[in-house]
């Protein structure tokens, strides 16, 4: 094989190994592709079937209980300031992926950093490779996710979830270990089993580093709904997207802001309930 | 201090040679330890191991508290570990209330510490999201005791420590010395027989200390409690400890009593550690007097019967305070009516100095078998 006929060969590869994997796996890709899709269509669903401004109170009011009522107002001004400028419905469908993706990443991430955490062996094998997928640039998984799942809903969940699983994982796990040793020694000699060890004393330790690895997920997941705009997420990625490529440039505009707003007022929500966790002392 | 109410024939904890090495080799260091007999030093060379505990044996009985005392390094808080196998021993054997603790199941050996053995950190170990009451609550927690009658006990753990008005405070709302009766009433609460003190006081300022001393050992005996107590202060292990244990480089090097240890130190390394130790309420009058017979050689004048009388176990302080009082220069030592010595003014500055009266009864040996 010469070098010139290096690039189609390695093409052809690729692409053979991609077919490989969509003939063979199609019915785990749809399986895959309907469950994301569905659990972000029922809840845009249950969005869109509330009025808006049920919505945002009901957002301001979670707001108020868990970040005090100055940023209950500014959240409620800033939800209605979406509905005003007509990107309501889009709003909703980014929350609703972000939401979706989010949660899914959760319920894999910190049973396995748990389990992580708890076997050193079983970090050494998945930290390095949830390091990788934190240093290429999230852009880089529409592109497996396209060619598995189709244009659409489907590559854009994906591809978030994949972005946002490293640091919930990665700070579950971390906070697991870090219990420190003169609570282990606490437990050991009170004659805990290795399940109360867990629960009464690694647990409650690696509290404060699994809610950051949640809000750290779930900014991840924000970023990542964005760029998916240009595989036909739908919401405000989408949006922007389309904008830009029409030279709408306030369209555009005033989708930036939308994130921005729903951006500050998710993550403000996320840290509000990390403290109140804390404030709680479990 | 109270006198000891310990019975010698009633061991609760005992260590039969029990060695402890550290270290990726410490098997085959422990291996050619008992073939070879290598060194401490050989065995850091050879096998980069590090030695804990070497060849230890010892016994803690019912009742008594025991001190093990050693710098820093000695191997005292491996020591305290290899007692609820929070490390396990290398070699040798630990025995619970006659059961070896590497015999047991993980249930049973769970069990041993929950009921038998509790601990007390020098770190304390409160849980930070927990308030003082369900801390002290903690080990009937994990024996599944009901909620209702684990905080009934807790809370009566903590009006024993003196914290009574704070079972709803958290840890970081309480100063480092009630800090510590926490951890103790944590350990009571459990009720174990056997109390395991890992330098608990170590890191409080000196009056909060001594005041916990007194304290503990004023409670340890009320409850009928036996306690292991470590600690890098000698002065600490006299208050407290019944016998004391001295510790260096991993061996224990003597076990005695406070005043055994002063009176008759095992090497230079024991007699330095103890040079500095006042002995005025250690050395007892039994252990300077001059025996009856000895006393009239040289003094063939001085009726012993009309001397100013003390107690055998009266210590020099006393015995100092009667010569001073009476203006005498001999105090006769009777026990039950019946002169069995008597202590000059020379044998009160040996006392003093440090020195037994080499012709005393030595430890155990009855009073009047001397006199006689």
């Amino acid at each position: 094989m010469s070098i010139e006929n290096f690039p189609d060969a390695f093409d052809s590869t690729v692409d053979t190994g991609l077919e490989w994997l969509s003939d063979n796996g199609s019915g785990l890709f749809d399986a895959i592709n309907d469950v994301l899709k569905g659990a972000y269509e029922s809840l845009l669903w249950l969005f869109n079937l509330t009025p808006y401004y049920v919505v945002a109170v009901l957002i301001a009011l979670l707001g108020w209980r868990l970040a005090g009522l100055r940023f209950a107002i500014i959240a409620l001004i800033g939800m209605l300031f979406c509905a005003f400028i007509g990107l309501w419905p889009e709003t909703m469908g980014t929350l609703a992926l972000v939401v979706v993706a989010t949660l899914l990443a959760l319920l894999v991430a910190i049973p396995l950093g748990v389990l992580a955490g708890l076997l050193p062996r079983l970090d050494r094998i998945i930290e390095p490779a949830l390091d990788l997928v934190q240093t290429m640039p999230p852009y880089i998984y529409l592109l497996p996710a396209i060619a598995l799942l189709g244009y659409g809903t489907g590559t854009a969940l994906l591809a978030t979830f994949v972005v946002a699983l490293p640091p919930a994982f990665c700070l579950t796990s971390l906070g697991i270990r870090m219990t420190p040793n003169e609570f282990i020694e606490l437990g050991n000699a009170s004659g805990v089993t290795g399940w109360q060890m867990f629960l009464k004393i690694r647990l409650p330790f690696a509290m404060p580093s699994i809610m950051a690895g949640i809000n750290q997920s779930l900014m991840m997941a924000f970023g990542m709904v964005v760029i998916a705009g240009i595989v036909g997420s739908g919401g405000l990625g989408e949006t922007i997207y389309s904008a830009i490529r029409t030279l709408d440039i306030a369209k555009s505009i005033n989708g930036a802001i939308a994130i921005v707003i729903l951006t500050m007022v998710l993550d403000r929500l996320a840290q509000g309930a990390a403290t109140a966790q804390e404030g709680k002392r479990l | 201090m109270t006198t000891t109410t310990s019975d010698v024939n009633d061991v609760l904890v005992s260590c039969e040679s029990v060695w402890k090495i550290f270290g990726e080799n410490s098997a085959e260091a422990m291996k050619a330890v008992v073939e070879r007999g290598l060194t401490k030093k050989q065995i850091l060379q050879d096998y980069s191991c590090v030695v804990g505990v070497s060849g230890v044996n010892l016994e803690v009985r019912r009742g008594e508290i025991f001190c093990i005392m050693g710098l820093s390094g000695s191997g005292k808080s491996t020591l305290i570990r290899l007692l609820n196998k929070l490390i396990t021993p290398s070699s040798g054997k630990v025995r619970v209330k006659g059961r070896e603790l590497s015999s047991l199941s993980a249930a049973e050996l769970r069990a041993v510490r929950a009921r038998q053995i509790g601990m007390v950190f020098q770190s304390v170990a409160l849980l930070p999201h927990r308030t003082v009451l369900e801390n002290t609550a903690f080990g009937l927690e994990v024996q599944g005791v009901p909620k209702a009658e684990r905080f009934k006990i807790a809370e009566a753990a903590l009006v024993k420590v003196g914290l009574g008005d704070w079972i709803k405070r958290y840890p970081d709302e309480l100063s480092g010395g009630m800090q510590q009766r926490v951890g103790l009433a944590r350990a009571l609460a459990a009720d174990p027989e056997i109390i395991l003190m890992d330098e608990p006081f170590s890191a409080l300022d000196p009056l909060i200390r001594r005041q916990l001393q007194d304290e503990f050992r004023q409670l340890t005996k009320e409850l009928g409690k036996s306690a292991v107590f470590i600690t890098h202060d000698l002065d600490e292990a006299i208050r407290l400890g019944d016998r004391i244990a001295i510790m260096k480089d991993g061996m224990i090097i003597q076990v005695g009593t406070a005043e055994d240890i002063v009176l008759n130190p095992a090497d230079d390394y024991v007699a330095e550690f103890v040079a500095g130790i006042s002995r005025l309420h250690l050395v007892k009058a039994k252990s300077v007097m001059t025996p009856v017979a000895l006393y009239k050689v040289a003094h063939p004048n001085v009726d012993v019967s009309r001397l100013p009388i003390t107690s055998p176990d009266a210590d020099l302080d006393q015995v100092i305070g009667l010569a001073v009082v009476n203006d005498r220069d001999a105090i006769a030592v009777a026990e039950e009516g019946v002169v069995c010595g008597v202590i000059t003014l020379r044998d009160l500055l040996r006392g003093v100095q440090g020195t037994a009266n080499e012709y005393a009864p030595a430890a155990g040996q009855p009073l009047t078998e001397v006199s006689s």
